[in-house]
């Protein structure tokens, strides 16, 4: 077990959490209009305290009304992405996996662009995001389950062909979609932005990412058991089976909410384990909260850059692809280098 | 950019060029640079790009010769101004061509038509297919004025109208030199910021420089608050409320969006658009008036007349009257105005009354 062995100290977690904090605070107060950092700390202190305003009303409704839910989905779909990622790298023993290989976002993306050309409002898109979603995960289930063993071989498998399925549908849908009317609507939902997010949208999917990413941490004991091989889990009693579809589950639940709040966020789920690991080692017990905190701050940061960068809005994905694939092909030489992933 | 210069000096080109006969014959180069000769008038045309059907019938005062058009040309007619006007234009064929202009090839030759419109901006791909389906294809470009009034003269040459189409154009020259005239005399802290929003359900989407709505707010005396971003852009809240227009338009595509929804947005409450009450949804009449099309001169007198209400006083309703005799040969009912001017969502925004048809 020397693997999770390695210390971190709570200079560090201190450090990580005053970071994440201090990012959130300072993103409150970047943006295009320009809102000095005395103003926005009085705007932010008056949602706790009483406080005769010195600023205008226009001002306060840009960081209460549009700054601060776009941050709080920022940072939470950041963290949840984050943790989900973590965790599936560490049941399937494998450092390529992250929440878009199982087929679950492209299954909610499919039930999103099926919500705005039904109906168009937030929560049915929220919704039919939630339930393909499952439905993905269900059949990839279904798919790799017969025989009741379920390779993870079997089941990336299964991903790809249930991904792929659900991006026929989806390009289907785009091709019947009236292009002045519902195709944009699809076509900038499925780019990933967090531009539309509001209170009612968080409401719904913030809790569908915390609860879950909270059912991870409360498993990571098994998670890490998990990690080493399912002989040695099976040889610690834990049923391999039953866990991985749990934390399966959870992680779709996390998908699928992101997925609602902000359209398919490539990249992050599976960049930021790996730059958490390098922090904290494997250990899911420190790996988990470093990578929620890690995604967090980072996809924060990105989305402070795609609405504040220019007088345009820069697409997320575009952005967090420019420097996760990147990142990527850098983690993989230096792993290479040391001898490969093991 | 180069390219498009060329184009563009093309169909100013093509406009010289379309009249001259040759024993009968006429010739005239299309806005992708190709001459075409025509022995005589055509019987049975396609079109393809969206707005030209509507164009066409106008241009030709009837149906009868549009044997196919694009599927989404029957949508904004369906329902609206055109489709009452000209029943029969529903039952048309709207299979000729597929996603992304694909031209649907086996069909196009089953019509056998003597011309297809096709755009010619979207690369050779929906193009060689039609030619090489042994039918003649005339390419359109599109987003400025100048293409635009290649569009009318290009129809004018095959159907026969030119007549007609120097009218038209003559329309469109003058009333944009009679504005011209009168907005260069509007000083400029006298001139609204204008934002004009693309798509506002979805994610915003504004139109930048280069426009063809950039072109039509500066021509009615606007400035378009939007100038820094380049083309369509997407663009987020904050940055609206940067900007802060003084009078926002609203497309005409997104049918269910109206002023109300951003009078009721507590995000946009401080723009200046909403605080007084000017944000206004384009209007639809023969075709949406956002795209350039053959009433945009109308259009034109339309913004000018809600950008400057103090400044302009014209008779619009009895100016459309006029014109849609002239295009369509049919006179629009108090119910058509009513629609055409998007009574219901702007009914309430300011200085509207004027706009309320009357009997």
């Amino acid at each position: 077990m020397s693997l999770f062995n390695r210390k971190t100290s709570p200079a560090f977690w201190a450090a990580l959490g005053i970071l994440a904090i201090g990012t959130a605070v300072i993103s409150l107060g970047i943006g295009r209009f320009p809102i000095s950092p005395v103003k926005t700390g009085g705007i932010l202190l008056s949602l706790g305290i009483p406080l005769s305003p010195f600023w205008e009303p226009r001002e306060e409704a840009i960081v209460t009304l549009i700054r601060l839910p776009r941050i709080l989905g920022a940072f939470g779909a950041g963290a949840g992405l984050s943790v989900a990622g973590a965790a599936l790298q560490g049941i399937f023993r494998n450092p390529l996996v992250g929440p878009q290989i199982i087929g679950v976002s492209t299954g909610a993306g499919f039930g999103g662009a099926l919500g705005i050309m039904i109906a168009g409002s937030t929560l049915s898109v929220i919704f039919s995001a939630f339930l393909f979603g499952l439905l993905a995960m269900l059949l990839v289930w279904g798919i790799c389950h017969k025989g009741g063993k379920g390779s993870l071989l079997a089941l990336i498998l299964a991903g790809v062909v249930v991904s792929a399925f659900f991006t026929s549908l989806t390009s289907l849908l785009k091709y019947v979609a009236d292009p002045y009317d519902k195709l944009p609507a699809i076509v900038m939902w499925l780019m990933g932005s967090f531009a539309t997010v509001t209170y009612e949208k968080l409401a719904l999917g913030l809790p569908a990412i915390v609860f879950p990413a909270c059912l991870l941490y409360a498993v990571r004991f098994r998670i890490n058991v998990l990690s080493l091989g399912e002989e040695e889990a099976e040889s610690l009693g834990i049923h391999p089976l039953r866990t991985r579809w749990f934390i399966l589950a959870c992680v779709t639940l996390i998908a699928s909410a992101t997925v609602a709040l902000a359209g398919i966020v490539g990249w992050v789920g599976l960049v930021i384990p790996h730059m958490a690991r390098a922090f904290v080692g494997a250990d899911h017990r420190h790996l988990l909260p470093a990578s929620a905190l890690l995604g967090g701050i980072y996809l924060l940061g990105i989305d402070n850059l795609a609405r504040a960068g220019t007088a345009v809005e820069i697409p997320l994905g575009v952005i967090t692809a420019l420097i996760g694939a990147p990142f990527f092909a850098l983690l993989l030489r230096s792993k290479q280098k040391k001898g490969g992933f093991e | 950019m180069l390219h498009t210069k060329v184009t563009a000096l093309l169909g100013t080109l093509s406009l010289l060029l379309w009249g001259i006969p040759a024993s009968g014959e006429t010739v005239f180069t299309d806005q992708g640079g190709q001459e075409i000769v025509l022995s005589e008038p055509i019987q049975r045309a396609v079109t393809i790009p969206i707005p030209s059907a509507s164009m066409f019938i106008a241009m030709d005062g009837g149906t009868s010769r549009l044997a196919g058009m694009h599927r989404l040309s029957k949508s904004a007619m369906k329902d609206f101004l055109l489709g009452r006007f000209f029943p029969e234009a529903l039952d048309i064929r709207d299979d000729v061509v597929g996603e992304g202009f694909m031209p649907n090839v086996e069909t196009l030759a089953a019509l056998d038509p003597d011309i297809v419109f096709q755009w010619g901006s979207w690369g050779e791909d929906i193009i060689t297919p039609i030619r090489n389906a042994g039918l003649r294809v005339a390419l359109f470009q599109y987003g400025t004025q100048e293409y635009l009034e290649g569009w009318i003269s290009m129809f004018g040459a095959v159907l026969g109208k030119e007549e007609k189409a120097r009218t038209i154009l003559d329309w469109h020259q003058n009333t944009r030199k009679k504005l011209e005239q009168e907005v260069a005399a509007i000083p400029q802290e006298e001139r609204p910021r204008v934002l004009y929003l693309l798509r506002y359900a979805a994610g915003l989407q504004v139109s930048g420089r280069d426009t063809y709505n950039d072109f039509s707010i500066a021509l009615a005396g606007g400035e378009n608050a939007a100038r820094e971003a380049a083309q369509f852009a997407e663009v987020n809240e904050e940055q609206l409320l940067l900007w802060d227009p003084e009078v926002i338009l609203l497309n005409g595509f997104e049918k269910g969006v109206a002023p109300e929804d951003l009078y009721t947005n507590p995000k946009l409450a401080s723009l200046s658009a909403v605080r007084n009450r000017r944000v206004y949804k384009m209007p639809l009449g023969g075709y949406r008036w956002d795209p350039p099309n053959q009433e945009s001169p109308l259009m034109w007198q339309w913004l000018a007349m809600v950008l400057h209400p103090e400044r302009f006083h014209w008779d619009l309703q009895k100016e459309m009257t006029e014109k849609y005799l002239y295009l369509y040969g049919k006179e629009p009912t108090h119910q058509d105005f009513e629609q055409i001017f998007q009574v219901a969502m702007n009914g309430d925004s300011l200085g509207y009354e004027k706009f309320l048809p009357q009997e």
